[in-house]
This record gives structure tokens, C-alpha cells and sequence, in this order.
């Protein structure tokens, strides 16, 4: 068992010390959207998407969009794809020129929650 | 985990123990009803804290207090939509046989009812590490084994805490009872126990490191998280069990064994092999409480670590040379431990000293080699940045440049700003390649903290912790435009630096650089006036060409202006701006970048110089897509 024991110390320090190891995503987090991040928009977009790391729960995940003053312009709550758990979507009213704030709240197949913002702008012209 | 132990207990170790260590019905009779009477706690323990789990991790999913819970929907929700509920279903069915297998036991026949219940509740074992996160890895490379190894991991301390226990009580029992066929049975019990108790510890380190290295993912978070550090807190209390298993397996064990039916010898030895299990147990217990408490914790992977040594180890300072120098050492070293521990337990002296004097060497040699590899750290010098490294970043980065810091590093970011002659030291040349040396965790505790004693001071209080990632982002783009300028028409193995992200509008769809960069390497054109219109037209003859090796092509007008040509994309200011880093007006018309799929730039052609012809931007394309992308880095989750 010592030695056992000793291959497997070795294995570990090695492991540690010769670069790290891919890191797992146990959670799901937003990978990218569609207008992206921060992104400014030349045309108003009809629909939202949001690719996350991991698959989502439909029953607990869901996006709002807001305009400046907090009012919601999205038409219909969010979507999951259910051939693609990994993406979800929402459709949106007509946007005016503007900024707009997407909330979104992930619950992954692994039981674990995750939220986030970000906004994105739109600018006729 | 208990009920698994309980039964493997019985099939693997009481029944051969009674058969063989000697005949002792009545200690038989009254173990067994021990035994089964520890199977229904368990299986209680079992139905109880099942049922506590669904409600706290149905509280959990749907961000419904525990009351509400109870009354409200989410219970069924929980259990008729998530996959979650669905694993919680086939758990407790599990249950519900393990139950039906002890109830027909109790009527008789137990054999054959015991070998079901045995392989159920193990499937009940195994089918816990399903919903965990053993189910929920991305696509990362070895991805396969993590499922396996949970399971393993799970089965293994199941059947080594699981039947340690009724092992305690056995062992106990057996030396109230004092016959001399009782104390056989313990004995071949206790010989029995230990090839599991192998056979499981190797099974737990093998799996466990396997697992740490999926969850943890790196040394950083190891050291720096509360989830890393409650690990290692676990793993030290697993040495800890080893440590007194291993007393019991190589001090008392044999012992045991030599001593046959010599009960002066036996019975103390049972003793004490009994108050080391017992001791062993405890320490379980208390591994099984941090597992809980890691359980609802985030994995190391999403907090920012916060290193706690002054220094850390950078493999690319060191000559390659060296570094296999140093791999050969520690190969050496390891080899030369292996050896120290044998004789050590073959009580050769002489050799063991020997051994330790040439492992001393090595390590000292060692140390030597790996010198130029140790590098001033921080606290923050594994942190990521929050703010994507992107044009909306980069852009709003700008700004706090000039307000903060060009009055010391200069507008260009050279370090000749106004009030730099007047400083003891010079301000750091931010344009510098160097600058990538560190990493960017290190220079977001500089303009945090201050550098060199408050020459250059910390900038906490003055910037957001947003604000200072959005600084270096502009820094990082800025001094990757600077090197970009350097860089030729061959391609190299060096590479400038990535691009930052950029959205863009193409034929009405949305789309960014890095979304493009995932399915191959990509031709960046820049440009002013006047529009290089018979460039994009000559490009845009060889587009199926460039289709068939994957290689795009993205056109972004500079200057704002609207015209209609091939592979001309719609961006906004910010894209604009950060784009202009990578231009300067000498290169002439328009300045076309090649960039490889983890953004880096691999080869750079203007007007001024030459632009490649479509046939040598495919062969360009075919060798870039062979460099092999480093890992996606991890800056910005909320790209």
C-alpha cells in the first residue's frame, strides 16, 4: 500500500505541476449571445439567443429583457431548445433605438443555479 | 453509502467468517440480528435524508423557501421535469427493493435475497453520482472517465466506511463474548476486511484524483478556494485513516494471522484492531460531513482563487533544456523514494540512508534548476477577468487610461508621461511585449495596490473592480496592437497576442470574432479610404476555395464608411476603435490579419508591403489551422 500510495502522491504533484488541468464546468454559464455582449446593433433584433456551458433545467431557467425604464420587452417567455438543452431563446417586441438589459437565471441539469446580466444597444443609422 | 457497507459486510465477510473461523451459532444468530437491525437503521437513515434532499434541492433549483416547498407546486414540478426528480425516482425504487430484499431475508431466505439487495443498494450507491456532478461535465478531453470514477469513488467508500462499521460492532461483540469461536470469527473477519480495505483505498486515491483534477481543475484552486481547501482538508483526513488502516495492516494483522488460536495473543490484538477500526470510522464520519458541506458549495472552477504564496512556478521562464532537466530529476527523485520507503520497510538501514542522502541531492538539484522558474505572485494572480476581453471593454478601457494613467506612462503608454522624469523610478513601458509575461491577475493587483513602494499607486478605491479589468483589457489590446506591427507576412511560430471579441452584423445575421474563430482561422482586413474594393472582389473569386479550408474573411471599414463590397461586415464604434490598435496609417491602404482559431495573429500583410494572393492565404490557412489552440481561457464567464 506504501507504494501504491507513493505512485499516487507522484502522479498528483505531477499532475499539479506540469500545467493545469482542463477545468471542468460544473455549472452553466453563458458561453455567448445573440446580439452579443455589449454589443452595439445597427437593426433591432426579433429574438434573443443565449448559448450556455451546459444543458438547462426548462421548468426552473429563464430570461427578461428590459428597456431603460425596467419595462419588459420580450414577447413570451423564454424557450429551451429541447434537441439543443444548451440554448435558450426568447422573442422579442419591435425594439426602438436603444439600451436593453437581458437577465438571465440558469438552473443546470446538476441541480446548480447561476445568474447574470449584460446589455446590448441598439442604433438605427 | 451504510446500507451498500452493511450488506457487502455481510456477503464478502460475516458468512466466510462464520463458516470458517469456527462454530459459534449463537454468536452467529446474535451478530446477524446486529447486523440486520443496522441494515434497517441505515435503510431509514436512507428514506429520511432522501426525502430532505428532494425538498432542499427542490428549494434550491426553483429559489422557493424551504416552507414554500412543502406546500407550493415545485415538488411535482421537481419530480415530473427535471432530470434531477427523474434520478431521485429510480433512487428511491432502489430503496423500495432493498427494503423488499431485507424483508424477505428476515423470512428465510437470506442468501440469495442479501446477494440481490447487495447489488441493488450498490446500484443505489452508484446511481447517486448520476445527478451530481459527475452527469454534468462538458466537453472536456478524458470527459469518460469522470462518470466511471464517481461511481467507483462512490461504491469504493460506500463498501470501506459502509462495513467498517458493522466491523466495529463485530469486533466489539466478539470480545464481550470472549468464546474462543467468536474470536475466530472476528479474526477472519478482521483478515477478510483488509484485502476490501485495500482493495477500496486504492480504488478512492486512483478515483479521487481523477475527480479533483475534473473538479478542481488546477493548483490555484486547490490552494485558493474554500472548495479547494475543504478537499484538501478531506484529503488529509483520508491520510489520516490510511495512517491507522495501515497500523492495522501491517503491525497487527499479521499478528493476528501468526496467531492462530492462541487467544493471549488473539484477544488483545482484536482489542486494538477494534479501537483503530473505531478510530477509523470517526475520521469517516467527519469526511463524510466536509463531503456534504463541498456538496453544496461551487466547484473550484468558478470562484476566483486567491493564491496564498508570495511566488509561483512558471514553466515558460525556463530554457527547454532545463526543463527537461528538471523532468528528469523529479522522475529520478520519485524513483529514489520509492526506494527510501522498500528499504525503510525492510529495515535496511544502510540503504535507506544511502537512498535519502541521493534523494536530498536530487532535490537540491532540483531546486536549482527550477529557480529561474519561480516568479513573484499575488493573491489576485490566478483571478480572471470579469470583463471579457472584447471591443466593448477594451473601448471603455480607453478612457481611464488617459484620466489615471498617462500622466506617468504617457499617452501611447511608452512611460513618458508628463510626470515621469520627476519619478525615482521610470514608469513601466506598457507597450512592451513583457507586458503578456505576467498574467493578468498579477497586473490587476498593480493597478489595485500600487507597485514599488506607492511609486506608482493603487487605484482600489478610485476604479471599480470592472472598471480596472476594463484598464488592462485596453492595456493588453493596446500593447498586442503594438506588437501586431512587428509582425511579418511569414508565418511564424511566434504569435502577437489574440485580437479582442468584436460583434458584427453580416448579411442581416449577428455574429462575433470569436464565434467564427470556433470553426476555423480567420483573415481580418482593415481598412480606410479608399475602400480596397478590387482586393475584396479579387478575394471574393476564391471564397469557395477559402469555404473548402474553413478560412473566413471579415472586412471592417474603419472610418464609418457605408460601402457595398464582399465580406464587408457591419460593427459598431466600439469595434472600431479597439480595431484601430491593430492598424497604424503607414501601412497604407488596407491591413489584413491571419488570425489562428485562438485569436492570435499569425501573420500580418499591407498595402504598402505586399498582400498575399488567394493561393498563398490558402496555404497560409491549411498550416495556421494545424497550430493546435491552447485551451479556451476562462476570462470573462459572462461572455
Amino acid at each position: 500500500m506504501n507504494t501504491a500510495r507513493l505512485i499516487a502522491a507522484a502522479i498528483f504533484a505531477l499532475a499539479g505541476f506540469f500545467g493545469a488541468p482542463p477545468a471542468a464546468r460544473a455549472h452553466a454559464f453563458l458561453d455567448h449571445a445573440a446580439p452579443a455582449v455589449g454589443s452595439t446593433v445597427p437593426n433591432p433584433p426579433p429574438v434573443i439567443h443565449l448559448w450556455f456551458t451546459q444543458e438547462l433545467e426548462p421548468a426552473f431557467s429563464w430570461v427578461t429583457v428590459s428597456d431603460k425604464s425596467g419595462a419588459s420587452v420580450s414577447d413570451g417567455p423564454a424557450a429551451i431548445d429541447p434537441s439543443n438543452k444548451m440554448e435558450m431563446t426568447v422573442k422579442l417586441k419591435p425594439l426602438p433605438a436603444g439600451t436593453y438589459t437581458v437577465k438571465w437565471h440558469a438552473l443546470s441539469v446538476d441541480t446548480h443555479t447561476t445568474e447574470g446580466d449584460f446589455t446590448f444597444q441598439v442604433k438605427k443609422g | 453509502m451504510l446500507l451498500e457497507g452493511t450488506f457487502v459486510f455481510w456477503c464478502l465477510i460475516a458468512w466466510p467468517a462464520f463458516r470458517r473461523g469456527g462454530d459459534a451459532p449463537a454468536f452467529e444468530a446474535r451478530m446477524n440480528r446486529t447486523v440486520s437491525w443496522l441494515a434497517w437503521a441505515s435503510l431509514l437513515v436512507a428514506v429520511v435524508s432522501g426525502a430532505g434532499w428532494l425538498v432542499i434541492v427542490g428549494s434550491n433549483m426553483s429559489g422557493t423557501p424551504l416552507a414554500a416547498v412543502l406546500h407550493g407546486p415545485v415538488l411535482g414540478i421537481v419530480l415530473t421535469q427535471t432530470r434531477f426528480g427523474t434520478d431521485w425516482e429510480i433512487r428511491a425504487a432502489f430503496i423500495a427493493v432493498v427494503a423488499l430484499c431485507l424483508l424477505v431475508q428476515r423470512g428465510g431466505r437470506r442468501r440469495a435475497a442479501a446477494s440481490i439487495g447487495f447489488a441493488r443498494a450498490a446500484a443505489f450507491v452508484a446511481a447517486l453520482a448520476w445527478a451530481g456532478h459527475g452527469a454534468a461535465t462538458e466537453q472536456v478531453p478524458f470527459d469518460a472517465l469522470h462518470l466511471p470514477a464517481d461511481i467507483l469513488h462512490l461504491l469504493a467508500t460506500g463498501a470501506w466506511l459502509g462495513a467498517l462499521l458493522p466491523l466495529v460492532l463485530l469486533l466489539f461483540a466478539a470480545r464481550r463474548d470472549g468464546a474462543p469461536d467468536a474470536v475466530g470469527v472476528a479474526r477472519v473477519a478482521t483478515l477478510r476486511f483488509s484485502v476490501l480495505g485495500l482493495a477500496c483505498v486504492g480504488t478512492l486515491i486512483v478515483t479521487g484524483i481523477v475527480n479533483t483534477w475534473f473538479l478542481s481543475g488546477s493548483v490555484p484552486a486547490l490552494l485558493g478556494t474554500l472548495y479547494g481547501q475543504l478537499l484538501l482538508v478531506k484529503i488529509a483526513l483520508f491520510a489520516g485513516m490510511i495512517a491507522v488502516a495501515s497500523v492495522n495492516q501491517r503491525r497487527l494483522l499479521p499478528a493476528l494471522a501468526q496467531a492462530g488460536y492462541d487467544d493471549v495473543v488473539r484477544l488483545p490484538t482484536i482489542r486494538k484492531v477494534g479501537r483503530n477500526a473505531a478510530i477509523e470510522a470517526s475520521l469517516g464520519v467527519f469526511v463524510l460531513a466536509i463531503v456534504g458541506v463541498i456538496g453544496v458549495l461551487t466547484p473550484g472552477s468558478h470562484t476566483e482563487p486567491r493564491w496564498p504564496l508570495p511566488f509561483r512556478f512558471d514553466l515558460g521562464e525556463m530554457a527547454p533544456a532545463l526543463r527537461i532537466g528538471l523532468l528528469i530529476t523529479i522522475a529520478a527523485a520519485i524513483l529514489c523514494l520509492a526506494v527510501l520507503a522498500l528499504n525503510a520497510e525492510r529495515k535496511r538501514y544502510r540503504q535507506m540512508t544511502a537512498a535519502l542522502v541521493v534523494f536530498l541531492v536530487l532535490a537540491v538539484t532540483g531546486w536549482y534548476l527550477l529557480r529561474p522558474a519561480i516568479v513573484a505572485a499575488y493573491p489576485t494572480s490566478f483571478y480572471a477577468s470579469t470583463q471579457a476581453y472584447a471591443a466593448p471593454s477594451v473601448t471603455r478601457g480607453a478612457p481611464l487610461y488617459a484620466q489615471n494613467c498617462a500622466v506617468c506612462h504617457g499617452a501611447d503608454g511608452r512611460g513618458d508621461g508628463p510626470l515621469s522624469r520627476k519619478l525615482p523610478i521610470r514608469p513601466a513601458d506598457l507597450t512592451e511585449p513583457h507586458l503578456f509575461a505576467h498574467k493578468a491577475g498579477e497586473l490587476y493587483w498593480w493597478v489595485s495596490n500600487g507597485r514599488d513602494n506607492g511609486v506608482m499607486p493603487g487605484f482600489a478605491d478610485k476604479l471599480s473592480s470592472d472598471q480596472r479589468w476594463d484598464l488592462i483589457n485596453f492595456l493588453l489590446a493596446r500593447a498586442a496592437g503594438a506588437m501586431t506591427k512587428e509582425i511579418g507576412p511569414q508565418i511564424g511560430t511566434k504569435a502577437v497576442p489574440p485580437l479582442p471579441d468584436f460583434a458584427f452584423e453580416q448579411s442581416g445575421a449577428q455574429n462575433t470574432l470569436s464565434q467564427t474563430l470556433k470553426s476555423g482561422p480567420t483573415l481580418v482586413i482593415l481598412f480606410g479610404t479608399p475602400v480596397p474594393r478590387a482586393r475584396l472582389e479579387e478575394l471574393a473569386r476564391a471564397k469557395l476555395r477559402f469555404a473548402a479550408v474553413d478560412l473566413h474573411v471579415i472586412a471592417v471599414a474603419l472610418d464609418r464608411s457605408k460601402v457595398e463590397a464582399p465580406f464587408i461586415v457591419a460593427v459598431s464604434d466600439d469595434a472600431r476603435t479597439t480595431l484601430a490598435l491593430f492598424r497604424s496609417r503607414a501601412d497604407g491602404g488596407d491591413t489584413e490579419l491571419l488570425l489562428d482559431r485562438g485569436g492570435n495573429i499569425r501573420a500580418r500583410w499591407t498595402a504598402v508591403g505586399r498582400v498575399a494572393d488567394a493561393a498563398t492565404l490558402l496555404a497560409d490557412a491549411v498550416s495556421v489551422a494545424k497550430i493546435p489552440v491552447a485551451a479556451a481561457n476562462h476570462a470573462g464567464h459572462g461572455q
